[in-house]
């Protein structure tokens, strides 16, 4: 299921540093101009508590990933 | 710990399976080391907790507060999990320590078939556990079912030509069938060894289905940040972001990476650094969570309904 607001939040977060600003200071607020489901909001607002979406980096998320990461061959 | 005491039962019930061919030592051997490295998971303290394969016994006692039922289920899916790595390795031939690498593939595909077969005839000790014969045959039509639609995806990915990028949507279908129809069915054998209610068994299918996209989605990222999708150019998830929403040099570096032609030896710190520049890691990572979002909706419904997911919710955190 392909969520198209769900991109150009990500988009602007990333390729915006207004956007990434105000994101930091009040993440509800930028959230509520995109037109997302409440399940990808709190997914969202949960990633960025959890890593802090804009500041993450390569160790820090690795060190975080999901331990079901292993369940499957890296085929795909 | 009740996780211990599961990995014990399932560890006891794959060597019953392997038992009829103890005495053909050469291949016994074989089947053993195919198991092996699950065997060890199952093993680790931390690691059971969030090993799929005991998917089958933790929602059978979920509903009914048994798990022995499911046991045999479980072991069969357990063998039918080795063999499909085998299979995998023959058919990527890019692991110097596979059965096809270190025996031939001739070797490596007579183990796998001989673990699909083991496992076809396990699912029959389901009898001495007291299983109606009806259920018995609903089991083996349901694992079937679901492995098929495993094949298919497998055959999706195995078809896509290399460098052709395909849409979110398409990949997300492929490893719906290929990847999440392996947890769906873990959890819809348990629910069903568990409960005729088929909302229920519903339930446990859509379940296992979010949390096995999540899972394979953080496959996904853990193989950008290890580097090992970006060297071997595997397009997943967080590559078909970056390449749709990218534009300038930093799409020209995807397209050299993940083309049709990729370099044979691609800067992985540099794509790396380009894909978290970009958010693509970042959105990868929201999905993953957005399906876990989802499973745990349907448990806390399931909860509603009498259903004892706490050992479930282990799965989500």
């Amino acid at each position: 299921m392909k969520s198209k607001s769900l991109q150009e939040l990500v988009k602007k977060i990333f390729g915006d540093e207004k956007t990434k600003s105000q994101f930091m200071a009040n993440p509800d607020s930028v959230l509520s101009r995109f037109d997302l489901t409440e399940q990808e909001k709190k997914a969202v607002l949960n990633i960025h508590a959890k890593l802090g979406l804009v500041t993450t980096d390569s160790q820090q998320l690795e060190a975080t990933i999901d331990p079901t990461a292993n369940w499957f061959s890296p085929t795909l | 710990m009740w996780q211990e005491r599961q990995a014990e039962l399932l560890r006891e019930e794959m060597e019953a399976f392997l038992a009829p061919l103890s005495d053909a030592t050469g291949l016994y051997n074989l089947l053993k080391e195919s198991l092996n490295k699950d065997i060890q998971r199952l093993s680790n303290e931390s690691g059971h907790s969030h090993y799929w394969p005991l998917l089958p016994l933790i929602v059978c006692e979920a509903i009914s507060g048994r798990c022995e039922h499911a046991i045999p289920a479980a072991a069969t899916l357990q063998l039918i999990k080795a063999a499909a790595e085998v299979f995998d390795d023959i058919e990527d031939a890019d692991s110097s320590e596979s059965l096809s690498t270190i025996y031939g593939s001739a070797v490596a595909t007579n183990v796998a078939t001989t673990l699909l077969i083991l496992a076809e005839k396990g699912i029959t000790r389901l009898k001495g556990k007291g299983v109606e014969d009806y259920i018995i045959v609903y089991v083996m039509d349901t694992i079937n079912s679901f492995y098929t639609t495993a094949s298919v995806g497998q055959h999706l990915d195995l078809s896509r030509i290399p460098g052709i990028a395909v849409s979110e949507d398409a990949y997300l279908e492929t490893v719906g069938m290929k990847s999440a129809s392996t947890v769906e069915c873990a959890c819809c054998t348990g629910a069903l060894l568990a409960t005729a209610n088929q909302e229920l068994i519903d339930t446990f299918v859509l379940f296992g289905h979010n949390l096995g996209m999540a899972a394979q989605i953080a496959n996904d990222v853990l193989g950008i940040t290890s580097g090992s999708d970006i060297m071997k150019s595997r397009i997943t998830l967080p590559i078909i972001y970056a390449l749709t929403q990218t534009g300038g040099k930093a799409r020209n570096k995807l397209e050299s990476a993940f083309g049709k032609q990729p370099e044979s030896k691609p800067d992985t710190v540099q794509i790396r650094d380009l894909l978290f520049r970009s958010g693509a890691i970042h959105y990868a990572t929201i999905k993953m969570e957005f399906y876990k979002q989802q499973a745990l909706a349907i448990l806390l419904e399931a909860e509603e309904a009498g259903v004892n997911v706490k050992r479930l919710k282990l799965f989500l955190e």
